[in-house]
C-alpha cells in the first residue's frame, strides 16, 4: 500500500527555483511516469520523495503520513539510479543481499531471497560476478534485483535505461512492465524519453520549467495535448505545427498560412480570431488519393522505414510539413513533384496565440 | 630552415638525455656513497684519496649496528649506549599508529567535508596552516605541557603530536579520492536501509581503498622521517630512528661514518620502498586538488 | 510462476529502523564527523598555544622556581626580541635560504618536468632515480653530506679529477658557503617535490589548446610561452608556496650538520629558536620569539592561501565549464 501525494511541493536553490509548486497524487499500485525535457524539475520531485533533496517548502505524504522529515531508509521505498550504482566493491549476490543485511534478515533467508529475485529478472548466472563484468544491461537488471528484494512499497527509478543502447532499453522496458503487473506496486519513473513514457505509463505527468503542464493517459497525452509544448513534446515524428492566422470569413472559421487555408471544423467555433496553431500528426495526413486535398506541397525528402514511408514537405514552416504512409507505395515518388495532402478533420489541433489548446465545444 | 625534421629531433633527443643522466648521476651518487660506505671497513671511511667501491665490501657494520656485535677493528668505537633495533621498534609504532590515526579520522572528516561540507573551503585551507606553519614555534610549550600532563618522553605523545600535524595532509589527499566516488552509490546503499556510518564504513571507505593505502603510505613518509618533535618530545626513553642516527655523532669524538651508513640505510630503504610504491599517487598528496586527473 | 509467489508471500513493507528527525539527525552526524578535531584542538593545540601565549608575557627560564609563579613583563620579551640583532639576522638568513632554495627547486624539478613530458625510452627509469632523494630521511641527508664534503671528501675529489685544478672549497667549515651548502642540500632533497607537482601539472595540461597552436604554426617556444606556461600558473604557485613554506621550517639538516655554526653562519630562525630555548633555557624569549615568527608566518601563508583559493576556484570554473553536458532536447 502506498498513496503518494505531493502537496504546495516546492525546491529552490538559491533564487533559482527547480519545483514550483507541485500539487498530485498517485495512487497505489499506478504506474506513474514523470516525463519532461532536462531541467524540468522532475528528477528533483523525485529525489525530494526518495529524501535525498530536502524540500524548500510543501509536504510530501506517503499514505497520509507527511514525512519530510523522514531518513530515506524509512520511508519503504526502492530506488533504481540512471548510473545503476552497484557497489563495484561487491559482488552481484553481496550487492542484492546488501538491503536485507541492513535490515538483519537472517543468512539462510537471505541466501533463499537473492536466488528469488536472481531468477525473477533472470540474472542466476551472474551472481558470483563483479559489477564491472557485467555489461549494461545486465548491471540495470541487477540493480532492479538489488532493489525488488528489500520488497519496498513504491519502485522509483530514476531514468534507468537512458544509459542502454535501443535494443536493450526496449528489452528492460518490457521487463519493468512485467515487473509491475506481477508486483501491482506502485511504479514511479523518471524519463525524458517521451517513447518510454508512452508505453510504459498508466498515467504520465508531464512537467516543463518546475510546473505540471498536463496528467493524463498516454491516449489522452498524445490525442489531446494541453498545449503546444506537450503536442510537440510526444510522438515521434512529431506532430506537424503550422503557424498562421485565424480568420472569420463568409460565417466561416478559416485557418490561413499559405499555402494553407483550411475551413476548421464546426467544434473549433468558440476560437477567437488572430494568430494561432494547427497541429495535425503525421499520421492523419493522407497523401494522394487523387482528390485535390487541403493543400498542395512539393516533395523534399523521402524516407522509407520499413513498414512505414515517411514524406517531408516543402512548406512555410519551422520544420518540414511531414506525412507517414503506410509501405511502400510512396517511397519512389520524385523529390519536387508537388502532392495533394488532405487533413483528418476530426484531428486537428488547434491553438491559440499563447500556445494553450483550443478547448473544442460540443 | 636548412635543419630537417628528424635532425632537430635527433639533437633534441640526445640534449634530453645528456641532461636527465646528468641529474640522474647527482641525484643518485650520494645515495650510492652511503650505501657503499656502510659496506666499508673502517680504514676506508675517511681515506686520501677515497675509495670509491668498498675493497672487500664487509657486513661488519651492520652486525655491528643493527646487531651489536663486537669486532675489533684497529679503532675502538663507544657505541655501546645505542640501541637501534629498540628504535627501529619505536619508530614503527609511532609511525604506523600516528599515520593509522591520521588517515582513518583524516579519512572521515574528508568526507564530512565532500558530502556535508563540515568544512568550508576556507577552513578547509585553515587547516593547511597547521602544516605550513614551523612546528619549532609551538615546541617548547608542547614539550612543557606534556611534562605537565606526563606525556614527555612517550610513545603516545609522539603519535598524538604527529596525529595532528599530519592530519591536513590526510584530510586533503582522501578528500580528493572520495569526491570522485559517485554519490548515487551512496545513496543507493542509503535507501537500501544503510545508516550513514555504515555508508562511510561498508561502501565508500571500501571503495576508496587504495587511495586509503596511498594515502597512508604518503604520511608514514612524513611521520617516519620527522626529526625536530622527536628531538624535542623524547629524551631517553622512546627514541626514534632518527634521533638514533643524530647520536651517533654526539657520542663519540672518532668518525663513526660506516656504522652510521649502516644506519641510515636501515632508515631510508624502507620509505624508499614505500615511496616508489605509490609514486603514481605522490602528486595528488602534495598537490590539494590543485592538479587534475 | 515464482513471481507472482514471491509477491503475496512477504508482509506488506514498513519502517524498520527508529525514525528520528532527519534533519536534526544530520546535525547530530556532522558533529560526530569533526570530534577528532575538536578534541585534538582542544586537548593538543589549544593548551599549548596558550601556554606559549604565557610565556611571551612572563619571564621564566628553567632556574627560576615553579613556571606558574614566573613574573608578569608585559611587552618587555617581545621588545627584547625585536632589538635583537641575532634574530634579525635569523630573520634575514630564513628569507634567503627559503627564496634561494625555492627558487633552485623549481627551476630544476620544471626543467627535468619539461624533459620528461613526452614518452621516451627510459622514462620510468629516470622517473624512478628523480624521486629518490625526496625518500630520502633529511637526517640521513645531513650525515650523508658530512660524508661526502669534508674537505679531502669524495666530493671535491670529484670535482678536482673533473675539472683539472686543485679545487677543494670547505663547505662545511667556511662561514661564507655554509648556508648555501644547506641550501644546496635543500635543493638535491626537494627537487624531487617541484619535478612531481610540475609533471602532474604538465601531464593535465589538455592536448587539444597545444596541437591547435602546432597547427597554427607556433614554434616550440610560443608554445611554452602562450599556451603551456599559463595554463600552468596555478600549478606554478603551488610549488613555490608549499616549497617556500617547508623551506621556511626547514631544521634537521640545518641542526644535524652545523648546529648553527660555523661562527653564526646558518642560524636560521628554527635554529635561532631552538638554541633559545634548548641551550640557553630561556624559555620565555625563545616563546616570545616563536610568537612573533608564527605571527609572521600567519601572514605569509593566509597570503599564500589567498592566492591559491583564487587560483583553485578559476581552475573549478575553467573545469566546470569545460564537463558541461549539452542540454538534451
Amino acid at each position: 500500500m502506498a498513496r503518494i501525494e505531493l502537496v504546495n511541493l516546492e525546491k529552490s536553490y538559491g533564487f533559482v527555483k527547480a519545483v514550483k509548486g507541485l500539487n498530485f497524487t498517485i495512487e497505489d499500485g499506478e504506474f506513474i511516469v514523470f516525463v519532461g525535457p532536462s531541467g524540468c524539475g522532475k528528477t528533483t520531485t523525485l529525489r525530494m520523495i526518495a529524501g535525498f533533496e530536502d524540500p524548500t517548502g510543501g509536504e510530501i505524504r506517503i499514505d497520509g503520513r507527511v514525512v519530510n522529515d523522514l531518513e530515506p531508509r524509512d520511508r519503504g521505498l526502492g530506488m533504481v539510479f540512471q548510473s545503476h550504482a552497484l557497489f563495484p566493491h561487491k559482488n552481484v549476490a553481496q550487492n542484492i543481499e546488501f538491503g536485507m543485511r541492513m535490515k538483519k534478515v537472517p543468512a539462510e533467508e537471505r541466501v533463499r531471497r537473492v536466488r528469488e529475485v536472481a531468477q525473477m529478472v533472470r540474472i542466476e548466472h551472474l551472481l558470483e560476478k563483479m559489477p564491472a563484468q557485467c555489461s549494461g544491461g545486465e548491471s540495470q537488471r541487477v540493480a532492479l534485483a538489488r532493489t525488488l528484494v528489500t520488497n519496498p512499497s513504491t519502485f522509483l527509478l530514476d531514468e534507468p535505461l537512458s544509459s542502454l543502447d535501443a535494443k536493450l532499453r526496449r528489452e528492460l522496458r518490457a521487463e519493468c512492465d512485467r515487473l509491475h503487473q506481477a508486483l501491482k506496486r506502485t511504479f514511479i519513473f523518471v524519463t525524458h524519453d517521451q517513447e518510454e513514457a508512452m508505453t510504459l505509463a498508466d498515467r504520465i505527468v508531464v512537467m516543463r520549467d518546475g510546473e505540471i503542464v498536463q496528467v493524463g493517459s498516454p491516449m489522452e497525452i498524445y490525442s489531446n495535448p494541453v498545449n503546444r509544448f506537450v503536442a510537440d513534446f510526444f510522438g515521434s515524428p512529431s506532430m506537424n505545427l503550422v503557424n498562421g492566422d485565424i480568420v472569420q470569413e463568409n460565417g466561416a472559421l478559416r485557418f490561413r498560412a499559405p499555402p494553407f487555408d483550411i475551413v476548421l471544423p464546426e467544434r473549433f467555433k468558440s476560437a477567437a480570431p488572430g494568430k494561432g496553431t494547427l497541429g495535425i500528426r503525421p499520421e492523419s495526413v493522407e497523401v494522394g488519393n487523387g482528390a485535390k486535398g487541403d493543400v498542395e506541397l512539393p516533395v523534399r525528402l523521402v524516407e522509407p522505414l520499413g513498414k512505414d514511408t515517411l514524406l517531408y514537405f516543402e512548406a512555410d514552416t519551422e520544420r518540414p510539413f511531414v506525412a507517414v504512409t503506410e509501405g511502400f507505395g510512396m517511397a519512389h515518388i520524385n523529390v519536387g513533384e508537388r502532392v495533394p495532402l488532405s487533413l483528418d478533420h476530426r484531428r486537428i489541433q488547434l491553438f491559440d496565440a499563447t500556445g494553450q489548446r483550443v478547448e473544442a465545444s460540443p | 630552415m636548412s635543419m630537417t625534421k628528424s635532425k632537430s629531433r635527433r639533437i633534441t633527443t640526445i640534449v634530453r638525455y645528456v641532461v636527465l643522466s646528468l641529474w640522474a648521476l647527482m641525484a643518485f651518487f650520494p645515495i650510492y656513497w652511503i650505501v657503499s660506505t656502510s659496506f666499508k671497513v673502517d680504514t676506508q671511511w675517511f681515506a686520501w684519496p677515497p675509495y670509491y667501491f668498498p675493497d672487500p665490501p664487509t657486513l661488519s657494520n651492520y652486525m655491528n649496528v643493527w646487531f651489536g656485535a663486537e669486532e675489533y677493528t684497529q679503532t675502538q668505537y663507544a657505541i655501546s649506549s645505542q640501541k637501534p633495533l629498540i628504535s627501529l621498534w619505536n619508530s614503527t609504532v609511532i609511525a604506523t599508529i600516528s599515520t593509522f590515526l591520521s588517515v582513518f579520522f583524516g579519512s572521515i572528516i574528508a568526507y564530512g567535508v565532500s558530502r556535508y561540507k563540515i568544512l568550508s573551503e576556507a577552513r578547509m585551507f585553515q587547516l593547511l596552516m597547521l602544516r605550513m606553519i614551523p612546528p619549532i614555534v609551538i615546541a617548547a610549550p608542547l614539550s612543557l605541557y606534556y611534562s605537565a600532563i606526563g606525556l614527555l618522553d612517550s610513545r603516545t605523545g609522539l603519535i598524538l603530536v604527529y596525529f595532528l600535524t599530519t592530519l591536513p595532509y590526510a584530510v586533503w589527499m582522501t578528500k580528493s579520492f572520495i569526491d570522485e566516488v559517485p554519490r548515487e552509490i551512496e545513496q543507493a546503499a542509503e535507501i537500501l536501509g544503510a545508516s550513514r556510518w555504515r555508508t562511510i564504513f561498508e561502501v565508500v571507505l571500501p571503495l576508496i581503498r587504495s587511495g586509503l593505502v596511498a594515502t597512508f603510505l604518503f604520511i608514514l613518509i612524513l611521520t617516519w622521517s620527522e626529526y625536530l618533535l622527536a628531538l624535542i618530545l623524547t629524551k631517553t626513553d622512546v627514541t626514534t630512528l632518527p634521533i638514533e642516527l643524530s647520536k651517533y655523532q654526539g657520542s663519540t669524538e672518532g668518525r663513526v661514518y660506516g656504522r652510521q651508513a649502516a644506519l641510515a640505510v636501515g632508515i631510508t630503504v624502507p620509505l624508499m620502498i614505500v615511496g616508489l610504491i605509490i609514486r603514481k599517487h605522490l602528486a595528488r598528496g602534495f598537490s590539494f586538488g590543485m592538479v587534475r586527473r | 510462476m515464482a513471481v507472482a509467489a514471491y509477491s503475496t508471500d512477504d508482509v506488506p513493507p514498513k519502517a524498520t529502523t527508529r525514525e528520528i528527525s532527519r534533519r536534526r539527525a544530520v546535525r547530530r552526524f556532522k558533529l560526530s564527523l569533526l570530534t577528532p578535531l575538536i578534541a585534538l584542538f582542544a586537548f593538543v593545540l589549544i593548551p599549548v598555544l596558550m601556554l606559549q601565549l604565557y610565556f611571551s608575557f612572563h619571564q621564566w627560564t628553567v632556574y627560576l622556581g615553579s613556571w606558574w609563579e614566573a613574573d608578569f613583563v608585559g611587552f618587555d620579551l617581545f621588545q627584547e626580541v625585536l632589538t635583537d640583532e641575532r634574530f634579525g639576522w635569523a630573520v634575514v638568513r630564513s628569507l634567503t635560504f627559503a627564496t634561494g632554495s625555492t627558487f633552485g627547486c623549481f627551476i630544476f624539478g620544471f626543467l627535468l618536468a619539461y624533459l620528461m613530458y613526452k614518452p621516451f625510452r627510459g622514462q620510468a627509469f629516470f622517473y624512478i632515480i628523480f624521486l629518490l632523494p625526496m625518500l630520502t630521511v633529511p637526517v640521513v641527508v645531513a650525515y650523508t653530506a658530512e660524508m661526502m664534503l669534508y674537505q679531502s671528501g669524495p666530493l671535491n675529489d670529484l670535482l678536482s679529477r673533473l675539472s683539472g685544478f686543485d679545487f677543494k672549497p670547505s663547505w662545511l667549515s667556511n662561514p661564507h658557503l655554509a648556508l648555501m651548502t644547506v641550501g644546496l642540500l635543500e635543493i638535491w632533497n626537494w627537487t624531487p617535490f617541484s619535478f612531481i607537482i610540475m609533471s602532474a601539472g604538465l601531464a593535465a595540461i589538455p592536448k587539444e589548446p597545444i596541437e591547435a597552436a602546432q597547427i597554427l604554426g607556433a614554434s616550440k617556444w610560443r608554445i611554452f610561452w602562450e599556451v603551456q606556461l599559463p595554463l600552468l600558473r596555478p600549478v606554478i604557485l603551488l610549488a613555490l608556496i608549499l616549497r617556500f613554506l617547508e623551506a621556511m621550517a626547514e631544521f634537521p639538516k640545518t641542526w644535524a650538520l652545523f648546529q648553527g655554526g660555523p661562527g653564526s653562519a646558518t642560524e636560521t630562525l628554527p635554529v635561532y629558536i631552538f638554541m633559545t630555548t634548548w641551550q640557553y633555557f630561556q624559555i620565555s624569549k625563545g616563546a616570545a620569539m616563536s610568537y612573533i615568527v608564527m605571527l609572521m608566518m600567519i601572514v605569509i601563508v593566509l597570503g599564500a592561501i589567498q592566492l591559491l583559493r583564487r587560483e583553485k576556484r578559476a581552475l573549478d570554473k575553467m573545469y566546470a565549464q569545460a564537463g558541461k553536458p549539452d542540454a538534451v532536447a
